[in-house]
């Protein structure tokens, strides 16, 4: 198991990582959601000792926290991935896998290299700078969960307050947008 | 793929021709866009130039690589090639990183090759 935090916050993550003995990664540039068009967290998915991608982006849960937003079942989830770790058993088929993902669009793209041109000025100093950057990047991906939400904690906005569920209702009203795959 | 493949400017878009090699790792010679033996075919240098100097965004766009520009601070900044991408959401191939750990350590997605791998992204927000 491979943790990548799409954060800047090491001090926090490293709480969370106390006693953990697997990798935690910081990607505060947010490599790997352009690498992997991941566009919320959590996103997990599963790669085969030859690199291959067996379950891509899948929105899976490691407790049941959020399993009344969400409706899904962790303990489900996590039988998946055990029975693929076992056995190799796979809950998509390789043509299901494929193509399960879309491909960031030009303005997904774009936002994610404004976040990273916003969070530079922000650690310059230049708050004005970061601000007007993050804004263009949310508005270029105004359903992006690692841009519009992974900005606020960094523009002094509480990411679990009333913008959570402003995002969420936006969200929700967009049609969930996810890239990847959702449920047990 | 590391992450010294995605790029950030300080001072673009334009910049000087011997300036191009460091930022992109790329050059342009009379036979076009050059790394190591390869060379891409560039359909229109004048669209690359501006006077003496190169749009550095341009050249990311040839070589597929998007980039973005905030005017008012001059910062560029140029994402991954999009073949990697593609190779992860079209060819199930997983592309490799390089990341930080929490010392501060860089660490290799490839670091863990020839074994099964879960890949979770999280966050505290």
């Amino acid at each position: 198991m491979i943790a990548v935090a799409v954060d800047e916050d090491v001090e926090t993550i490293r709480g969370a990582a106390d006693g953990i003995t697997y990798p935690v990664l910081i990607d505060a540039d947010h490599v790997v959601t352009e690498l992997y068009a991941i566009s919320n967290v959590p996103t997990v998915l599963m790669i085969d000792e030859g690199d291959n991608i067996v379950q891509p982006n899948w929105s899976a849960y490691a407790s049941d926290t959020f399993k009344e937003l969400t409706g899904i079942d962790s303990e489900t989830q996590k039988d998946h991935i055990r029975a693929w770790v076992k056995d190799g058993t796979l809950r998509m088929s390789p043509d299901e896998a494929k193509g399960a993902v879309a491909d960031l669009s030009a303005e997904e793209e774009q936002a994610r290299l404004f976040f990273r041109i916003a969070t530079r000025l922000r650690n310059d100093g230049d708050a004005d700078g970061a601000e007007r950057n993050f804004v263009t990047a949310i508005d270029l991906a105004p359903h992006d969960w690692t841009v519009q939400r992974a900005a606020q904690p960094l523009r002094g906005i509480d990411p679990f307050g009333e913008a959570f569920m402003e995002l969420y209702t936006a969200f929700n009203e967009a049609g969930r947008p996810y890239h990847g795959v959702t449920g047990h | 793929m590391t992450t010294n493949d995605i790029v950030m400017l300080d001072d673009g878009p334009l910049i000087d021709a011997d300036a191009l090699e460091s930022a992109l790792g790329w050059t342009l010679k009379p036979e076009g866009l050059c790394k190591d033996d390869t060379c891409v075919i560039v359909p229109d240098r004048s669209a690359l130039m501006s006077g003496d100097r190169i749009d550095v965004t341009a050249v990311a766009e040839l070589l597929d690589r998007p980039a973005a520009h905030d005017a008012e601070s001059g910062l560029v900044a140029i994402g991954a090639p999009r073949e990697l991408r593609r190779s992860a959401v079209n060819d199930m191939k997983a592309p490799d990183f390089t990341l930080p750990d929490l010392d501060g350590l860089p660490m290799n997605f490839s670091d863990h090759r020839s074994k099964k791998r879960l890949l979770v992204a999280f966050s505290s927000w």
